[in-house]
């Protein structure tokens, strides 16, 4: 096998596996999350958890297989560590805005469940007597 | 808080038209709709100053607090399960100015805005 087949065959395996444990640690930790946000209402949470994580799974392996294609020949071992390590840099920064972005959505199903306080949003000008009738 | 008394203009047919709004919508707290200066918005407040009330939108809570203006609208906004979040949002520093000129604009001529969407009186 030639060094550039190496380079794909490593930059899949390092890809897929740092995806599917980035996902692994969201769905683990997420699910306190969304446990809060649905009131404690576990199944709804275990099913929007899955299908997060779903989407995570189809939105980075979709990446990970667009970015494949290196466009250029790799002659030596060292041009092929440096392929592998811009393709692989650019695989984690993708992780890692999906992973925010993922932490964003977590953040603010939990300020929406937070805003449905009793507290009125403003004070009030005055008090006047209220006669019952 | 459990219920909300709107003072609302009667004689306005964009106050009429947000009344009808008003009823249909999924609601936190109660909001009761008492036509302001009317003879029951005097006999319920016997304090409040009833004049003051038809130049613009009032609520007043169960407790006795007054909400004036633009706070009344967003006590309005805030009782209704949809906008909560909204009332919240509108009430911040950063947009309450806005929110107060945008307000007090639809306010003084809401005959006017009535008419023009046409909403006869």
């Amino acid at each position: 096998m030639t060094i550039g087949i190496w380079t794909y065959l490593i930059y899949l395996a390092i890809s897929i596996s740092l995806t599917i444990w980035v996902a692994r640690t969201l769905h683990k930790n997420g699910r306190v999350f969304l446990v809060d946000v649905f009131h404690g209402n576990d199944a709804l949470a275990d099913s929007v958890n899955h299908l997060l994580v779903v989407g995570f799974y189809l939105i980075n392996f979709g990446y990970v297989s667009m970015a494949l294609k290196l466009g250029y020949v790799v002659n030596n071992a060292q041009e092929g560590i440096e392929a592998l390590s811009v393709k692989v840099g650019m695989v984690l920064i993708v992780l890692g805005a999906m992973h925010f972005f993922n932490l964003y959505i977590f953040s603010r199903m939990r300020r929406r469940k937070a805003v449905n306080s009793n507290l009125p949003p403003i004070g009030p000008d005055a008090f006047t007597k209220v006669q019952e009738a | 808080m459990r219920a909300l008394t709107v003072l609302y203009d009667q004689d306005c047919g964009l106050c009429r038209r947000a009344h009808s709004w008003l009823a249909e919508q999924a609601k936190l707290i109660e909001l009761q709709f008492v036509p302001c200066a009317s003879e029951q918005a005097r006999q319920r407040y016997p304090q409040l100053n009833h004049d003051l009330t038809k130049k613009d939108l009032t609520v007043i809570g169960d407790d006795g607090a007054v909400y004036f203006g633009p706070k009344a609208w967003l006590m309005v906004l805030w009782a209704l399960t949809q906008y909560r979040d909204w009332a919240y949002r509108l009430a911040t520093p950063e947009l309450l100015p806005t929110t107060k000129k945008v307000v007090s604009v639809i306010s003084q001529n809401r005959y006017q805005i009535g008419k023009a969407a046409g909403l006869t009186r």
